[in-house]
């Protein structure tokens, strides 16, 4: 039995099929041996008339379904024989799947968990978040405290509806002190949410308000970390900011209102939150969550809405006046517009998988050379054509599900530091990670990739001729090939182009956005919060004299060039806009009065930042509360709204609830990038300084008084060498204090960049990845190519032709390719930046057609070229003509 | 054999098979000797569309195989009418039935 006879006739259907023919000839034979013939003569005979065995045996196969399996079983016993064969190839077209799949699966599951995955609350799709809307402006704004008790009690859309604010606290006990993240929540949030308590209850409505008992409920890290995860938790008190607490609740594990990792630790009742802030019904700061009753749509619920909006317009026109509300979906809120970017990223990982995809293409069609004359025997001895499709696919889907395997691999371990590098620039992703949607999609990704990559291989061999391939031993007959593996490289060149064109667009952009001047000087600064204790802060003016102490010890640190506290900082996206108005002109509706942005600081801020001062003077220590209020503007404001006039000496007054003001602007400093190194339009941008120490009584003391501001330092040293001297500085009232959030400027704008650096650093690393594979991809096939042209190239050089000649004949015959493949893709390059262009946030500083990135990208993708076939070429000038032409 | 008859055949060589079958179970072989003899020679089944059709049929569920010994005491895969076989060889012969008296028809009239 020949080899391909044992792998025909396996299995116990293979062999009754055997059984029932051999019965049939045997029978056949008796018959004509009855008739009179001799026994040699009636086998001939039956044999003759019997036919293509194989060939009948193969139709009896394809009837089942059973047959079929048994098939699939046998193509891939002798598929993983065939790869185990080539371990080489193996691994190569493995690793390259892997690669190209991997890539995909890490930014599939990351778009499936962002994108995708519902909310993990029951019925997430119908809770919204309500906004206030101002008209004038055009822009969202979180409602009041008032406004939001209004809501709730005259809204019938919702089932619930709730409101929270962020909050910190100082943590002192039980366990060691913290600063740590809190949320005020009102009554019914979990519930509204759909969350419940494991352990306890929420907030009753009488604790809810003014006056209510102190109560807490806990995150279940805090009470694992601190409480030993025991249920007696219920009832303890915890410290925050010196008053106890009793813990009434504590949360589900996992549980994350925004599914990323610094959530709150401890929620308390919102109505007991600070009056000064919560009151007035012209502040804002709430936020609020609803669930929408069953069968009410945003659209009716938005229309609900905008009419009880009206209502409290026409009730409270001083607070309310052109103040309309917006219904948002929750997810939409949580995801924003980081959707487009993640499905781009997706798109261009897509690419790279075509590419990889190319590669195994052209590795089987050199494969397929050598075993066209395999296929060829098999088909003579009578396997259909069918049936060796059915093989090569077989064999490079099981490539591909190698390659998804191992692909799965690369996601699950690239993912997570992916993420890492770019903190804050994704929505939800505490819960990424690999589930049962990723798993099939890399599974169906693998089958998908592996019969398109089968295919080629398979539609050359269509046109071949099954003589010429047993009669020639599958030497020539290749010149198909060339078109083939030919049109793959310049397809991939073209892709690569695209992706490396894509990346340093951006890496432009960010290059953009580092040289651009920011108003400030970023380097050498050093930022930190501080909480004090409460001792220190329950009378205005021992917290005044507390912050300055501080600030004058940090001062006095002889590396310290400068030192001072402000309520904002530019570049973190802080909104603290204000209406205001000139002299007396008071609007009748304060929400038709421009808003500008305050920066509340110390008199020593302009230095320590170095925001130039172009006229007048900045604070002084003197501008205190005892003193006439002033004012400083920027030179956007100064422009925008003093075009004629000077605007030293003239009367600004801060719209707040209650007004701050007027005060008299004293100087004009230059304008400073706050929402970030880019495009500012959209924002607002008139800017204005108003002095902390001229900060009334109640508001320092107040929780958004002096203990949330931060304190900027700056300094030569490093934050390492520089934060010890700082931190004993702070200490120095006696007590240590928690310092947090330290950060230098520099990384503050480097964050701000997350937008187009996750973008940036993604694309990169598909297109260095492209870049990769599709070098190897032309390596491949010059390579292929000067291994089939040995007899030719030797004939050259036998006729004269000198080394030169043939090392630019195969350097030109993969620039021909690489130069096609540049053609292509620049026309897809166009039209690929397009599509970059029209997400507003990402390009900024450079044309969508940047020659400069196209030309650099251009020479790369060239040089990559030669390189590549560097090595093939030196190999032809090696053909020694004697030897090339005797060896066929 | 020439090319008429084999294309005569293709359409009805299930129909054939199965009315052989109803006969009772009956092997491969017999049943091509069988076609052969009632046909009086003129369908000459060839193993190769023979077995096919077999394994085809007993697949729809139509025919039912079992392995038993034959009166020479071998071995042989016998196929039997399933009821579902029957079904669908009393719908085929319908089908023929009214086919041929159609093709009666014209030829008749047409005349």
């Amino acid at each position: 039995m020949r080899w391909y006879q044992r792998f025909f006739s396996r299995g116990p259907t293979e062999k009754k099929l055997d059984a029932e023919l051999r019965f049939h000839l045997e029978q056949q034979i008796a018959d004509y041996v009855a008739a009179g013939m001799t026994p040699d003569e009636a086998r001939r005979r039956a044999r003759q008339e019997f036919g293509g065995l194989e060939q009948m045996k193969e139709e009896c196969r394809d009837v089942g379904t059973a047959h079929l399996i048994e098939t699939l079983m046998q193509d891939l016993r002798y598929g993983l024989r065939q790869l185990r064969r080539s371990p080489g190839f193996t691994a190569v077209a493995v690793l390259t799947l892997a690669l190209g799949i991997g890539a995909n699966t890490a930014i599939f599951s990351v778009v499936d968990c962002v994108l995708l995955a519902p909310l993990p609350y029951p019925q997430s799709d119908h809770l919204v978040m309500i906004w206030e809307w101002n008209l004038h402006l055009k822009q969202v704004r979180e409602p009041s405290y008032p406004n939001f008790r209004d809501w709730q009690r005259d809204a019938r859309s919702f089932q619930e509806m709730a409101g929270y604010k962020w909050h910190f606290f100082d943590l002192s006990s039980p366990g060691t002190p913290e600063h740590i993240a809190s949320m005020e929540i009102s009554s019914g949030f979990f519930t509204m949410l759909g969350v419940k308590l494991p352990f306890g209850r929420e907030f009753s409505p009488q604790e809810d308000r003014r006056g209510g008992a102190p109560v807490a409920i806990i995150s279940d890290q805090l009470w694992r970390d601190r409480f030993g995860g025991s249920p007696k938790a219920l009832g303890k008190p915890l410290t925050l900011n010196e008053v106890e607490y009793t813990i009434v609740g504590v949360l589900p594990p996992g549980f994350r209102l925004f599914g990323d990792t610094n959530d709150a630790q401890v929620f308390t009742p919102l109505g007991q939150g600070d009056p000064l802030i919560l009151n007035p019904r012209g502040s804002y700061g709430c936020i609020v969550i609803a669930r929408l009753r069953p069968r009410v749509s945003i659209a009716q619920a938005q229309a609900e809405m905008s009419t009880t909006q009206n209502r409290l317009d026409q009730l409270y026109p001083e607070a309310n006046k052109g103040m309309g509300t917006e219904v948002v979906p929750l997810k939409k809120q949580f995801v924003g517009d980081v959707g487009g970017t993640l499905l781009l990223l997706l798109g261009a990982v897509g690419l790279v998988l075509l590419i990889a995809c190319g590669n195994v293409a052209n590795l089987l069609l050199a494969r397929s050379t050598a075993r066209m004359r395999e296929f060829a025997i098999r088909s003579a001895l009578g396997a259909s054509r069918s049936r060796v499709v059915r093989q090569f696919l077989t064999e490079s889907v099981l490539l591909s599900l190698a390659g998804g395997g191992l692909g799965l691999l690369v996601a699950e371990w690239g993912v997570k530091p992916t993420l890492a590098a770019v903190p804050g620039s994704l929505p939800r992703s505490g819960e990424i990670g690999l589930n049962v949607q990723v798993l099939l999609f890399a599974l169906g990704v693998a089958i998908t990739v592996g019969i398109l990559f089968g295919l080629a291989p398979v539609l050359k061999s269509s046109k071949s001729n099954l003589h010429d391939a047993l009669k020639e031993g599958g030497r020539t007959s290749t010149s198909g090939h060339h078109h083939m593996q030919g049109g793959l490289v310049i397809f991939q060149m073209a892709l690569t182009l695209v992706l490396l064109v894509g990346a340093g667009l951006l890496f432009r952009t960010i290059r953009h956005l580092w040289e651009t001047n920011p108003g400030f000087d970023a380097d050498h600064l050093i930022t930190f919060q501080v909480e004090f204790p409460p001792s220190l802060t329950k009378a205005p003016s021992i917290e005044r004299a507390a912050y300055q102490q501080m600030l004058e010890r940090i001062r006095s640190i002889p590396s310290v060039e400068a030192a001072d506290f402000t309520y904002n900082l530019p570049l973190r996206g802080w909104e603290n806009n204000a209406y205001f108005w000139i002299g007396s002109r008071k609007p009748a509706i304060i929400q038709s009065a421009p808003q500008m942005l305050v920066y509340n600081t110390g008199p020593d801020y302009i230095r320590t930042m170095r925001i130039p001062l172009l006229r007048g003077r900045f604070f002084t220590p003197k501008d205190n509360n005892s003193a006439p209020c002033v004012a400083v503007i920027d030179s956007v404001m100064a422009h925008t709204y003093f075009p004629n006039e000077g605007p030293l000496g003239q009367m600004l007054t801060f719209g707040w609830t209650p007004p701050f003001g007027p005060c008299q602007i004293v100087g004009v400093v230059g304008h400073v990038k706050h929402w970030g190194l880019g495009n500012e339009s959209g924002y607002v941008r008139a800017e204005s300084y108003y002095p902390l120490y001229q900060l009334p009584d109640q508001w320092v003391t107040a929780s958004e008084g002096y203990r949330s501001t931060t304190i900027l330092v700056r300094t030569p040293l490093a934050v390492d060498a520089a934060m010890p001297a700082i931190r004993r500085a702070v200490y120095g009232t006696g007590r240590e204090q928690p310092v947090y959030n330290v950060q230098t400027m520099q990384a503050i704008a480097s964050e701000s960049m997350s937008s187009q650096r996750f973008p940036m650093i993604l694309l990169g690393t598909f297109a260095g990845l492209a870049l990769l594979l599709a070098s190897i991809g032309i390596y491949g096939v010059i390579s292929y190519s000067v291994a089939q042209r040995v007899r030719e190239i030797g004939i050259r050089v036998a006729l004269g032709a000198e080394k030169s000649d043939v090392f630019r004949m195969v350097i030109g015959q993969g620039l021909r390719l690489a130069l096609a493949g540049l053609a292509l893709g620049a026309v897809a390059a166009l039209i690929f930046t397009r599509l970059l262009s029209s997400f507003s946030h990402l390009l900024y500083g450079v044309g969508t057609n940047d020659p400069w990135t196209f030309a650099v990208v251009s020479l790369v993708l060239t040089g990559v070229s030669i390189v590549a076939c560097y090595i093939p070429a030196r190999r032809a000038t090696a053909v020694d003509p004697t030897v090339a032409l005797r060896c066929e | 054999m020439n090319e008429e008859k084999s294309e005569f055949l293709k359409g009805t060589l299930d129909m054939l098979i199965l009315k052989v079958v109803a006969l009772g179970p009956i092997h491969g072989y017999a049943i091509a000797q069988r076609i052969q003899q009632i046909s009086r020679d003129f369908f000459q089944l060839q193993q190769g569309s023979l077995y096919p059709a077999l394994h085809r049929l007993e697949d729809r569920g139509w025919l039912k195989a079992e392995w038993k010994t034959t009166e020479t005491g071998r071995d042989a895969k016998f196929y039997g009418l399933t009821a579902r076989g029957r079904k669908q060889l009393e719908a085929e012969v319908a089908n023929w039935e009214k086919l041929t008296d159609a093709v009666a028809l014209i030829l008749r009239t047409a005349e």
